[in-house]
């Protein structure tokens, strides 16, 4: 066995996925021995581990930003290592929630900050946000999964709204940051795993 | 009469919730308006039982209760009729026996009074409807004569218009304080 395979062995092991899975890209980098397959394995590993979040935050994240990107394979492994971490069901069922209404934010607030007309910050968003007033995750890390949305969907107001809202509430910038660190990768590892 | 930024009258009454026999009855009271669930409260009322505008008007109601509850908002129908009118109501006509929301019996005409509803001759209650916010104040009113009914959708609109959507500090702009909400 290659050196690249029995490192593409290993992640599979550890993602929870059979030894043969292969997606386009994997089989890609497979062929060419990729250097990037190791780099790969250990940004994706790092994605669980932080000194400014718990290993349950670090999932959380994890998974809401899986759920954002529709990934399938990820969402699991993610709300399975949520589950073992102490997450209950409220909880991986809020970072779907935050998924998905921030998206819906992302997109509607993206279109207000691009065309920056008075008209559209005049009619209301007929947008439903209740599960912003108590979640169960608690305020601040309902906001910093949204941040992180936001970083990952790419709505510039909507990461600016977010941060200061959470500086306010006296998170550090390490925290923060983290949080975006996470949402990078589980991004990028969603290109090699789908 | 009880208008717009007034609490809702304090009251503690009978309602009929079922016509299950021995389940029928339930004291409602109104200490739940006020909670921190972020529960809504929308009453609505009609001046008879046993009447032909009212039962079209309540199964429009019951047909959107789902509505309402995904809104977060708790639904009551009310009348000074009393419990035991209310709930004969309920066994005999069709279109009411499978409500879902509780029939407030203010048989002492008591918080129609106080919410000043009372039509003067008949002492019945007018077509009001009521929607409480979870404080316990009253942000909607709408009054209907007698024999006009009502618009159940109208209802759901100005609750949609009531309830702050854009609790999202993407909401925010240029020069204005992020939410505290």
């Amino acid at each position: 066995m290659s050196e690249v395979t029995e490192t593409i062995n290993e992640l599979l092991q550890s993602i929870g996925l059979a030894a043969d899975y292969r997606t386009d890209s994997l089989t890609l980098l497979e062929q060419g021995e990729s250097r990037y397959i190791r780099d790969f394995k250990l940004n994706f590993t790092s994605t669980l581990t932080s000194e400014h979040l718990s290993t349950k935050e670090c999932a959380l994240l994890a998974l809401s930003v899986a759920v954002n990107n529709n990934n399938k394979p990820l969402t699991n492994y993610f709300t399975k290592y949520a589950e073992e971490q102490g997450a209950i069901a409220a909880d991986t069922a809020e970072a779907a929630a935050c998924a998905s209404l921030l998206a819906s934010n992302n997109i509607f607030y993206r279109f207000r900050h691009f065309t920056q007309k008075e008209k559209y910050t005049q009619i209301p968003a007929r947008i439903r946000m209740q599960i912003m007033m108590k979640p169960v995750t608690g305020k601040e890390f309902f906001e910093l999964m949204s941040l992180t949305i936001s970083a990952v969907n790419g709505c510039e107001m909507c990461v600016n709204a977010h941060e200061d809202s959470l500086i306010k509430m006296g998170t550090t910038e390490e925290r923060i940051f983290d949080a975006i660190r996470i949402a990078s990768l589980v991004t990028a590892s969603g290109k090699v795993i789908y | 009469m009880i208008t717009i930024g007034q609490a809702f009258p304090k009251f503690s009454k009978t309602a009929v919730v079922s016509i299950e026999k021995g389940k029928e009855f339930e004291t409602i009271n109104s200490d739940y308006f006020t909670n921190e669930d972020n529960v809504w409260t929308v009453m609505f009322w009609w001046p008879k039982d046993f009447t032909f505008v009212c039962p079209t008007e309540i199964a429009e109601f019951n047909k959107a209760f789902g509505e309402f509850r995904d809104r977060d908002a708790r639904l009551i129908g009310a009348s000074t009729d009393s419990e035991f009118v209310h709930a004969a109501w309920r066994r005999d006509h069709d279109d009411l026996r499978d409500l879902k929301f509780p029939m407030l019996a203010d048989t002492s005409k008591s918080l129609a009074e106080e919410l000043g509803i009372l039509e003067p001759t008949e002492k019945v209650a007018y077509r009001a409807t009521f929607i409480i916010d979870p404080t316990g104040v009253v942000r909607w009113v709408c009054v209907n004569d007698l024999n006009v009914g009502r618009n159940v959708k109208e209802v759901l609109r100005v609750l949609d218009g009531l309830q702050t959507d854009e609790l999202c500090p993407c909401n925010w702009e240029k020069g204005q304080e992020t939410l505290n909400a």
